[in-house]
Formats: C-alpha cells, sequence, structure tokens
C-alpha cells in the first residue's frame, strides 16, 4: 500500500484540502452581511427588562378599545387629477431649435450677379436660373443652339424665344423691340447648354466618354492689363482716386475701399473725370458686350484675338464705326474675327451702354480685347 | 447642426467679402493710372449660338420667274439654316417688306427684329434661261458684305444655283468657303446584311439628285473623289478579288489600277494634283503603303515595317501623309512625310483610332476612335492636341471632310441583323449632328470639291 501514488494523492488531497481550507481566509470577496451592535448582559438584568416591559396583569380594567369611526363618504380620488395636471404633453425637444434665429439667406454668388441681368418686373416670370452646375458633375447634357457660360434651362413653352431680352432691361421700355410684338407675349431667353453635348452618348447608362486631353498652349496667353496695375499705384500715390460720394452706395466694399484709398492720399486737385470706375461698372460694361459676342468655334477666326477700339457718346451709344487696333493668330480670319467682335459692340448697345455719367471721361474711349482660346474647347 | 451650419456660412461669407475686396481693391487701382487712356477691358466669354439672317422672298422680275424664285429662295435658307451656324427669322416678323432689289435698306427695320443679316435677291427667268442676283448686308453696321452677285444658269439647273448663292452667302459672313454645291460619292446598299446589294452612288451635299454609276452586281467598296471631282477611285470585287478601279463620273468608263505586285490593295487616295494614288497593299500577311503613278504605273514603296500600316490620307499641300499603324501594340494614328520616312505618333488618348483624313483646310484630322465598345467620329490638331470627340454610337465609321474642312460625313451603323447603315453629317464643333436624307442604305461617303 506503500506505493508512491499513495503519497502523491494523499499530498495531493492534503494540499486540496488545505487550500480549500485556507481558501475561506483568502477569500477577498466576503459575502454581503449586516454588523449589529451586540452588548452582553447578565440573567438579573434580563428578567428586570422583561418585568418592565410586561404589564401587570389585573392592575387596571382592560378598556375596550374605541371604535373608530366610520365614514361613508368615500375618500376623494387624488389620482383621478394627476393625469389631468400632465394631460398636456411637454412640448416637443426641438421646439428650442426653432426659437433659435433663422439662417440668414444665403450670399449671393458673384457669379450669378455678373453673369446674370436683372430681369425687368413687368415682364412674366422668366424661368428659374439654373442652379449652379457642378463642372465635375454635368447632368446629363442637351443639344442646345446656344452655347454660354451661363446655362439656362428650356423656356417654358408658351414663352417666345427672344434674344432681346436685355433690352427690356434698359430703362427706356418703349425700346423699338416692343414694337415688334403688339401684345407682350411673355419671352423667356432660349435654352442654354453649358457646352456641346454629343447626342447619344451614353444611351446605355455606361461610362463611355473618354476624358478629353489635357490642351497644350498653343501661344502665349495675351498680357494681362489688370494685375500689372497694383504695383504701378503704389508708385504714384499722388493720382487722387476722389471721394466716393456720388458713387452707386449698393457697392459698399468698394465704397469703403475707396475712402481708405482717399484717406491715404495725399489732397489734390479734384480730376475732372469724377471717381475711377468701380469693379462692377466694369464688369457689367464687359458682361453686356460678351452677350452678344458669338464665337463660332470650329471657325479659324475663333483662333483670332482681335483688339477693337471704338469711341461712345454720352449716352452710351457707340460713334461711328469700331476700329481694328490689331489682331493676333491666323491673319486669314482676321476680318471675320473683327466682323464678329464689331457685331457684339453695335448690337448689344441697344440704346446705350449703362455706364455711369459723371465718370465719362474714363469711358469716352474704349478698347476691348476679344480673346476666344477659352472658347474653342466648350 | 444647424447652428453649426449657419457658422460655416457666415465664415464663408466673410471669406468671400474679403476676396471681393481684394477684387475691388484690384479693380479700383486699375483705372487709376489708366485714366488718360482709352478704357481698356478683356472679353474672353462668348456665347456660342447661330447667327440669325433674314431672307425675304426674292424678287421675280416676271411673270415666269415666281415659283423659281420661291424655290431658290428656300433653298438658300435651308443650306444656310442646315449647317446650325445660321438661324433664319421667319418672314412673319419682318416690319418692312422688300419690294425692289434696288430700294435702300431700311436697317433699323432688321434690327429691331434682331436680324444679323440680310438676303435680298431677284431671279429672272428667259425660257430655259435663269438669272440670280443678290445682295448681303450686314444690319448692325449697316453695310454691305462684298457687292452684288449674279449667276446665270439653267432652270433645270436651279437647285445648283441656289446652292451657289448659299455659298456667297456663308463665305462672306464666316470669311470660309462654302460647301453647298458639292457632291458625295458613297456606297448605295439594299437588302438584309448577309446578302447586301452594293452600288455606287453619287449625290448633291443634301442628299438630292442621286444617280448611280456601277450596278449592284458585284461587291463595291471605299469610293474616294479626285481632288477636282472628275474621277472617283473604288474598290471592286468584280473579278472575284478586290481590285482599285478609277472611274470618270461625266462618262462612267473605268479602268483598273496598276499596283505594285501584291495579294490586296485596298484604302486608295488621289495624291492633291490627281496624278497618283496612294494606298496600302497586303502581301504576305503584311501591310505597307505604297504610291503609284496613274499614267506611268512606277510604284514607290513608302512604309516597310512588320507591322499593318494602312488608311493614308495626305495633307492639303501634299507634303505629309497620315495613316494608321498598330506599330505600338494597338492601332494609333502617324505622321510622315509624303516620301516616307520616320513616323511620327500623333493619337495617345485611349481606344482604337482608325481611318485618319486630313481637313482640307490642313488644321485637323478627323478619324474614327474605338473605345469601351463604341464608336467615335472625332478631330484633332495634327500635333494631337484638342482632341475632341463628336459623335459616339454603336457603329460610326468613314468620316470625310466638307470642301471647307467645316463639316464631317459619315456612315452610321445600327445594331442588329436588320440594321441599317445611313449617312450622317456633324459639325466640327460637335454640334449639328443630322442625318443626310438619302433613299435606302448609304455608307463609305467621299465628300468631293465645290463645283466650279
Amino acid at each position: 500500500m506503500q506505493t508512491p501514488g499513495t503519497y502523491i494523492s494523499a499530498t495531493g488531497h492534503i494540499v486540496l484540502i488545505g487550500w480549500l481550507v485556507l481558501g475561506w481566509g483568502f477569500d477577498t470577496e466576503p459575502l454581503k452581511f449586516d454588523a449589529m451592535d451586540v452588548s452582553v448582559i447578565s440573567g438579573e438584568e434580563f428578567e428586570q427588562m422583561v418585568a418592565a416591559s410586561t404589564p401587570e396583569p389585573g392592575s387596571a380594567e382592560p378598556t375596550a378599545p374605541a371604535l373608530p369611526v366610520i365614514d361613508d363618504t368615500p375618500p376623494p380620488p387624488p389620482v383621478e387629477e394627476q393625469p389631468a395636471e400632465t394631460a398636456p404633453p411637454p412640448d416637443p425637444v426641438d421646439q428650442p431649435v426653432e426659437e433659435l434665429p433663422p439662417p440668414p439667406p444665403p450670399a449671393p454668388l458673384l457669379t450669378e450677379a455678373t453673369d446674370e441681368p436683372p430681369v425687368a418686373p413687368t415682364e412674366p416670370a422668366a424661368p428659374p436660373p439654373s442652379p449652379n452646375i457642378d463642372v465635375n458633375e454635368p447632368p446629363a447634357p442637351t443639344q442646345a443652339d446656344r452655347i454660354a457660360s451661363s446655362p439656362s434651362t428650356p423656356p417654358p413653352p408658351d414663352t417666345q424665344i427672344d434674344d432681346v431680352v436685355r433690352e427690356e432691361v434698359v430703362p427706356d421700355e418703349t425700346a423699338p423691340a416692343e414694337v415688334v410684338t403688339e401684345e407682350v407675349t411673355p419671352t423667356a431667353p432660349e435654352e442654354t447648354a453649358p457646352e456641346i453635348a454629343i447626342e447619344d452618348e451614353t444611351p446605355s447608362g455606361l461610362v463611355e466618354t473618354s476624358l478629353r486631353p489635357v490642351v497644350r498652349p498653343n501661344r502665349p496667353a495675351p498680357p494681362a492689363e489688370e494685375p500689372a496695375t497694383p504695383t504701378q499705384t503704389a508708385e504714384t500715390p499722388d493720382v487722387e482716386p476722389t471721394t466716393p460720394a456720388n458713387e452707386p452706395s449698393d457697392d459698399a466694399v468698394a465704397a469703403a475701399l475707396a475712402a481708405a484709398l482717399a484717406a491715404d492720399a495725399p489732397s489734390a486737385p479734384a480730376v475732372e473725370a469724377g471717381p475711377p470706375m468701380t469693379g462692377s461698372e466694369r464688369d457689367s460694361f464687359r458682361v453686356s458686350v460678351n452677350r452678344c459676342w458669338n464665337v463660332d468655334p470650329g471657325s479659324v477666326a475663333s483662333r483670332v484675338t482681335v483688339e477693337v477700339g471704338f469711341e461712345l457718346d454720352r449716352s452710351g451709344k457707340v460713334v461711328g464705326q469700331p476700329r481694328l487696333i490689331s489682331a493676333q493668330g491666323d491673319q486669314s480670319a482676321a476680318d471675320t474675327a473683327f466682323e464678329a467682335a464689331r457685331r457684339a459692340i453695335l448690337r448689344c448697345q441697344s440704346g446705350g451702354y449703362q455706364l455711369p455719367a459723371d465718370k465719362y471721361d474714363q469711358w469716352k474711349d474704349v478698347v476691348i480685347t476679344f480673346d476666344p482660346s477659352g472658347m474653342r474647347l466648350r | 447642426m444647424r447652428i453649426r451650419v449657419n457658422l460655416t456660412m457666415r465664415n464663408e461669407a466673410k471669406m468671400m467679402k474679403r476676396l471681393l475686396t481684394l477684387l475691388v481693391a484690384l479693380m479700383l487701382a486699375g483705372p487709376v493710372t489708366a485714366q488718360n487712356g482709352p478704357l481698356r477691358l478683356t472679353i474672353t466669354d462668348g456665347v456660342i449660338e447661330p447667327i440669325t439672317f433674314a431672307a425675304p422672298m426674292f424678287q421675280a422680275e416676271n411673270a415666269e420667274a415666281t415659283q423659281v424664285a420661291n424655290d431658290l429662295n428656300r433653298l438658300v435658307a435651308q443650306d444656310l439654316s442646315g449647317t446650325g451656324l445660321f438661324r433664319e427669322i421667319p418672314a412673319n416678323a419682318f416690319i418692312s417688306q422688300v419690294s425692289s432689289f434696288s430700294q435702300p435698306v431700311q436697317f433699323a427695320d432688321w434690327r429691331a427684329i434682331n436680324a444679323q443679316a440680310l438676303v435680298i435677291g431677284a431671279v429672272a427667268v428667259n425660257g430655259g434661261q435663269l438669272t440670280v442676283k443678290f445682295r448681303l448686308y450686314d444690319v448692325f453696321s449697316g453695310q454691305e458684305l462684298g457687292g452684288g452677285l449674279q449667276f446665270a444658269g439653267t432652270t433645270d439647273g436651279w437647285r445648283r444655283m441656289g446652292h451657289k448663292v448659299a455659298d456667297a452667302v456663308y463665305s462672306r459672313i464666316t470669311g470660309e468657303g462654302g460647301y453647298f454645291d458639292s457632291r458625295v460619292v458613297y456606297v448605295a446598299e439594299s437588302g438584309p446584311k448577309d446578302n447586301r446589294q452594293m452600288r455606287l452612288g453619287i449625290m448633291d451635299f443634301d442628299g438630292a439628285n442621286v444617280q448611280y454609276l456601277t450596278d449592284s452586281s458585284s461587291i463595291v467598296l471605299a469610293p474616294r473623289f479626285s481632288p477636282n471631282g472628275d474621277r472617283v477611285l473604288y474598290t471592286s470585287y468584280e473579278s472575284g478579288f478586290p481590285r482599285i478601279n478609277v472611274l470618270n463620273v461625266a462618262t462612267v468608263g473605268r479602268q483598273q489600277l496598276q499596283t505594285a505586285p501584291g495579294e490586296m490593295a485596298f484604302s486608295p487616295r488621289f495624291s492633291r494634283d490627281g496624278g497618283s494614288v496612294i494606298y496600302s497593299l497586303s502581301n504576305g500577311g503584311n501591310t505597307d503603303i505604297f504610291r503609284s503613278d496613274l499614267s506611268s504605273g512606277q510604284y514607290v514603296r513608302l512604309t516597310s515595317a512588320p507591322s499593318i500600316e494602312t488608311a493614308p490620307s495626305l495633307s492639303p499641300d501634299g507634303s505629309q501623309i497620315v495613316f494608321e499603324s498598330d506599330r505600338s501594340g494597338t492601332q494609333q494614328l502617324y505622321i510622315m512625310s509624303a516620301n516616307g520616312g520616320e513616323a511620327r505618333r500623333i493619337s495617345f488618348g485611349e481606344g482604337r483610332y482608325g481611318t485618319p483624313v486630313w481637313s482640307p483646310r490642313g488644321d485637323l484630322v478627323a478619324f474614327t476612335k474605338q473605345n469601351a465598345g463604341r464608336f467615335h467620329i472625332g478631330v484633332m490638331r495634327t500635333d494631337g492636341s484638342e482632341e475632341r470627340l463628336l459623335t459616339a454610337s454603336f457603329l460610326d465609321e468613314g468620316p470625310t471632310w466638307s470642301p471647307n474642312g467645316r463639316v464631317i460625313m459619315f456612315s452610321r451603323e445600327t445594331q442588329g441583323e436588320s440594321g441599317t447603315t445611313s449617312l450622317y453629317s456633324v459639325d466640327i464643333s460637335g454640334r449639328n449632328l443630322k442625318a443626310v436624307p438619302v433613299q435606302g442604305g448609304a455608307s463609305d461617303p467621299s465628300w468631293g470639291p465645290l463645283q466650279p
């Protein structure tokens, strides 16, 4: 019986039992219990205590317990009033959000302001301007007759396609265009697409167009005139931009800026030409001409940049004929390019360009550079 | 969330205002220095739209001319409007009517209806003789464009007279040559795809006056006009093998072209002087480009590469050849000297490029492109830049240029066993895609020159 197995077994059992026994002591997680204060008392004390708490029998007549007064009236049901008080449901949780001031109207984008002329108030509602089309995600392009930088939706079926909408913007509403149609028929700008679309381009819903390869610059860009000027301003601060007192106040930023410039500049005799033309004035002039500048992207003339000069009278009308100053590019098509530029200038004047009268000296002579290089790959 | 959105918007507005300020500062600073000079502006953003024109009814100078004057007027207007570059103002919008050819024009009346060009004409008929004269005015500058012009012809050829007037108007306004008085040779097809009858047809550019040059007894392919329009090259299977024939348009007489020895000669084109023909010749599984003199029959080998070189097309000055080759592994376009030599690759886009055709204007190359299971007709400049795909369909092929290099005609095949082939034209700006009205099926057009 004295085999090593017996020893191992005995040792194992002792260790196990010992661990079990001692383990209770090591148990770090005591069971939940309530401690209670106790005090040790003797037998006499106990009897005294019991005697004190036990009533003496026979020392007093037992009195009948008083009958409880039974009240027949039912107790008021307080429970029913509770829901009545809580009946109005609490206000929606988002109520405080609604009390916030409404978001301010989004600031109009600059491009919309310059590209879209204001519509005459007497006109029936023109189709709403299409939303800004993201260049990266163009909608399914449609084949439109007119391609321009500001796309417009197809006009409603009842309207008459009319190129001369801009003429009605001109203050004198008695423009000759009105004479054509006796009654005012609704007009709207023609449907315009931002780019030339290939018909039936993706009939099966697959992406089947190929990316247009990167265009190599074919000729150096014409020298930009605008960016060069700020440095010159610094060198010649004595030319005074006069106070913008009589400027249109709608361009508040421009006014503030002009004021700041005027404060910086030393006082000098006022120039007769009036205050310098603001950016918006130049922009609106430019937009009014480029609306009429019709570029044929497939022609040789679309590779010619022409510079055209002309004079304006005080009402903004062209005096005499525009003249070709210079032409860069394919000389064989310079005449055609000039004719297109001349048509743009003459067609869009319609009653005179809208220019600030007090700055006549500045826009008496105008030189416009027509650069079609960006139009060829529309 | 909403509050945060408002904040970002306000931030954007602030940024914008700052940008605006900067912009205005630049603009403001501009005229300060330029105060003594003229106001200078640069315009880069025009519009692309048809030029409006008015074509009041041509004056009939005698009673016989009434009908033909009406027809001519409609044809001129239709030719111009059909280019997509012009839009006619309907007669019911006119304020003043033109009662006499020599009467001064009331430009204000035409400006008011926004007509940019005005065409007035007069027609006289004396027996079979037809006389047409016209004047063209630039309405907004109040000037006449060019002088008055007069054409004389026969009443039978009134359509050509109308095309000539339209050509003159077109070229005076656009500064480029017209293309209305021109003809197209093509393969007229009938019957189903597995049993197609083919014959050579010739028609006006607008599908009128169709005539047939061959019968449909044998297969004919790929007709090509000579530079002056008197002859047509085409591939015929009359002898059972493809052979290049030269056909005289006026007499309909034909003769076989003497080519270099080889198994099969195809895709021929006339040289610019009409005296020789460039073509590709297949021999022993290799295809190269050759040139043969028409009168002497002597030939020159222009390429010698193990790859397939085909579809040669000469530049207008005759100094260079554009062709397709698979030497890089896929079909691409190459340009080499007209006498052979080193070739320069010009097409680098995705897909396969084939059948290049050099524009008569010299600035562009038209091609067929196959990419992602679809066919395109496209144009690129001769250095490969400014690639522009003009069409997309199941099968577009065989581009050919109008004489002024402005319009491309091609054949389009529809899918399926009952698919038909028809001719289409498209402006090189990608606009004005339209079918050419031809009776029956038609493919492989070749646009001839302006007729004298």
